[in-house]
């Protein structure tokens, strides 16, 4: 069966995690993708990894194949008058165009949507940035770990006010990268509805900034409302919401509300410290959080992670294990509903990814190729999509354009 | 003219609460979808209740900071479902909607009659879309799903902390958020196949699998090793520096406390540092042997980052950023909400909302992360007091007479 995006094509101008998670996002929806890389560089993801072994290759990179399955891939140096050429002749019958190019590098290669929508006034095209396309910031560098504190997140993590000498902590990952890919690709799609009645193709702008921004729990509106700065230094008004060490690994005990507590404490077989007035109600149970952690820490040592947990959810209580990636790749959970999916690719084999975030009812999330190799796909796309003979590619391959 | 939003016409019965629920259909009202909240005054939704409040004075369930940020440009009725003239309601707000949305526990919509069963019988073609915790299926499907807990269960924690310590939470419930982003993007696929074949669908998703699927390089180095990968703070393997780094104190309390200052620097290559070198006014440092090469730098990175801690220490953030970027180094305000609140790049950019709210009047609150040239986004209007449209829905959209109206709040029916 067809996927829901399966008369979609796309083509991706990505690096790193944001465009190039967007894409994947629609291409395992069905869309067709045709990636473009810097030929004999390729995109940044190709160098970080995980490898199998170890051992650094640009064909087997965890986070590259992960974010470019189902795509095809071809190289082009769109910095180029006739890279430029080309990526306007993909472009021309694409439905989508979506990229990260910071506007520095879309200055320098020369991009901008009049130019595209000229050629293919139905297009959409999506830019990812840091900072946005307008601003007193636009131009400025960023890296992940950049946005991620900028936008307002990473001043919440960290030791706690124990340790005020350790910085705000960077969550693992490339979560602004990956929180700008998930909303361009709604923002994308908004537009496509949009074209669906009028008609026309529009410029489609994320800031990676802004998404997180937008994503601070209730953090960012203690400010305007009650002149308060949520920080990793602020001490919990609710207890126990803590990570605790059990005997095989780790356990986020979990007690919200106070009739979750009372549950714990049936599950713990009624401890008489339990009992104590200042452990009587979630705010005293913070007060006294440092009395708490003693007793509460001396059971959770003593039990399983898996136990611990499957005693609690019985009654309904939210604990959950501190999943290690070991846990996450055994579940019994994850695999009765299937979710990592063994991929194979011919130079890193075959490994076992993370599937689908949504399950369709008709229209299937598929997996029908692995990541392209660098290049892969440049006779079938630039010779035989858009008729360039042997002697143009080679041509091309020789000044470095594809 | 004024060009329509891009899901002008779009209803979308919204069963959600607390955070992920919410932000789902937050992004479909900034894109212009008639959002109709379904909740009760019989257990308000649970952010309605959470601070922060005005000034810190709790009102009632119309004053949180936190409900008014992910609700905005909503509507909101009430119905009590203890009466069957509430059930009647939501059926015929589901015979004219588009979606239907729910991010309960699995099995609650269907005990309140509204499983997709019974919901396609009266919409046929309705999209619906559950977001729980841990997905239809599999054994653990009745477990109960808490967001901070959501972070540690999604594997995020054991991957994230300082080097040697235990895992470290995200500071939020950061699978909430993700798992809703997931989730209007998959409402929207669902109706961009909808519009191509007329055919409505029922998309099932789990909190914590779109949580995974933002955290792949960890599961692969275990996939493809059998490595669990090493907690290492803030530090990367690719990038030296690559930190956050102390800046002097707000120059005033907040709270009779001291609050502190950082700003984040990455190197990405050997020419970013030798940039960071001058710009520290350390230029000597940038062919120094010690800190020349990606190399010798995470090799140093402890001398590396006590040199920049130096430089960074006794300058107030906003400037020392500044000056980094114009020397061209990956900078920024490790940024606070206060700091946030003014951040210049936001405000130029008009990014912050302030919309007139009936209970707590104009706050500043976060706005829409994308711009669209052809058809503008805005957040229309300020989050919903509760059950501020019942009568609009009822009567303007499902039909209801004043009288019919009348006698349901009579019974307690739209409590």
């Amino acid at each position: 069966m067809a996927g829901a995006l399966s008369d979609l094509k796309i083509v991706e101008l990505g690096e790193l995690v944001s465009a190039p998670y967007a894409s994947k996002l629609m291409a395992d929806m069905g869309a067709e993708v045709i990636k473009i890389e810097r030929p004999g560089i390729g995109d940044r993801s190709r160098k970080r990894g995980p490898f199998p072994g170890g051992q650094p290759h640009p064909e087997k990179s965890g986070l590259f194949l992960y974010l470019n399955t189902n795509k095809l891939g071809v190289t082009l140096d769109v910095a180029t008058p006739e890279g430029f050429g080309l990526l306007e002749r993909l472009v021309a019958d694409a439905d989508i165009f979506i990229h990260n190019l910071n506007p520095p590098e879309m200055e320098r290669v020369g991009l901008t949507y009049e130019r595209l929508a000229r050629l293919n006034p139905r297009l959409i095209m999506t830019s990812i940035t840091p900072w946005g396309l307008t601003g007193p910031y636009r131009d400025w560098r960023a890296e992940e770990l950049t946005v991620w504190a900028a936008g307002g997140v990473c001043v919440l993590n960290g030791a706690g006010p124990e340790h005020p000498e350790l910085p705000p902590l960077k969550t693992f990952g490339h979560q602004s990268g990956y929180q700008g890919g998930v909303h361009a690709a709604v923002a994308t799609m908004g537009a496509l509805m949009a074209r669906l009645r009028d008609g026309e193709g529009q410029h489609v702008e994320v800031s990676e900034q802004e998404t997180i921004a937008s994503m601070l729990e209730m953090t960012f509106e203690y400010w305007p409302y009650m002149k308060m700065v949520a920080t990793r230094l602020g001490a919990k008004p609710i207890q126990p919401v803590e990570t605790m060490e059990a005997k095989d690994g780790y356990i986020y005990i979990c007690c919200i509300e106070d009739h979750q507590w009372d549950r714990l404490v049936e599950v713990m077989g009624n401890p008489e410290w339990a009992k104590e007035e200042i452990f009587a109600d979630r705010f005293k149970r913070a007060a006294n959080w440092d009395a708490l952690k003693v007793f509460l820490g001396e059971y959770v040592r003593q039990q399983t992670v898996l136990g611990l947990y499957k005693a609690a959810q019985a009654k309904r209580i939210p604990l959950a294990p501190v999943s290690t990636m070991g846990d996450l790749l055994n579940s019994e959970h994850l695999k009765a509903r299937g979710f990592f999916v063994e991929i194979t690719q011919p130079v890193a084999g075959t490994h076992k990814y993370p599937g689908a975030p949504l399950k369709y009812e008709k229209t299937p999330w598929q997996i029908r190729r692995p990541a392209p190799t660098l290049g892969q796909h440049n006779e079938e796309i630039f010779g035989a999509r858009l008729g360039l003979d042997t002697a143009r590619l080679g041509e091309l391959r020789k000044k470095g354009i594809i | 003219m004024a060009k329509k939003l891009p899901l002008e016409g779009i209803r979308i019965a919204d069963f959600t609460w607390v955070w992920a629920g919410p932000y789902c259909t937050l992004q479909l009202a900034h894109l212009g979808a008639e959002v109709i909240r379904i909740e009760t005054r019989t257990r308000p939704c649970v952010t309605r209740m959470l601070p922060p409040w005005p000034d810190g004075k709790f009102s009632g369930p119309d004053c949180s900071g936190y409900f008014n940020q992910y609700n905005q440009g909503k509507k909101s009725i009430t119905l009590n479902f203890k009466y069957p003239e509430a059930h009647e309601v939501a059926r015929r707000l589901i015979k004219v909607s588009d979606v239907v949305i729910n991010n309960f526990a699995a099995g609650v919509m269907e005990r309140m009659g509204f499983g997709y069963s019974e919901v396609r019988k009266l919409k046929p073609d309705i999209v619906m879309v559950s977001l729980t915790g841990y997905g239809d299926t599999g054994p653990y499907r009745d477990y109960v799903a808490y967001g901070p807990a959501q972070v540690p269960l999604s594997g995020l924690s054991s991957l994230t902390g300082y080097k040697g310590w235990p895992p470290m939470h995200a500071g939020f419930s950061y699978a909430d958020p993700n798992a809703g982003a997931h989730g209007a993007m998959a409402v929207l696929m669902a109706l961009y196949h909808r519009a191509r074949t007329g055919e409505g669908q029922y998309v099932e998703m789990s909190q914590w699998e779109c949580a995974i699927d933002v955290l792949a390089e960890g599961t692969l180095e275990y996939a493809m090793n059998g490595r669990e990968p090493e907690r290492n703070g803030n530090r990367d393997p690719l990038m030296a520096p690559h930190g956050n780094f102390k800046c002097l104190d707000w120059p005033d309390k907040i709270a009779d406390q001291v609050v502190d200052r950082w700003i984040s620097i990455v190197c990405a290559d050997d020419a970013e540092w030798g940039r960071l070198a001058h710009a520290i006014g350390r230029p000597e440092l940038a062919n120094d042997p010690r800190f020349k090469t990606l190399a010798a730098r995470k090799a140093n990175e402890d001398e590396l980052e006590a040199i920049i801690t130096s430089w960074t220490s006794t300058r107030d953030p906003a400037s020392a950023v500044e000056h980094l970027q114009k020397a061209g180094v990956a900078a920024g305000v490790v940024a606070d909400a206060r700091y946030l609140s003014q951040d210049p790049n936001l405000t130029a950019r008009g990014y912050f909302v302030y919309k007139q709210h009936p209970e707590v009047g104009v706050k500043q609150h976060c706005g829409i992360p994308w711009r669209m040239s052809a058809t503008p986004c805005e957040v229309r209007s300020a989050a919903p007091t509760i059950g501020q449209h019942t009568d609009e829905v009822l009567m303007g959209t499902l039909g209801y007479s004043r009288a019919e109206l009348e006698e349901l709040k009579k019974k307690h029916a739209l409590d």
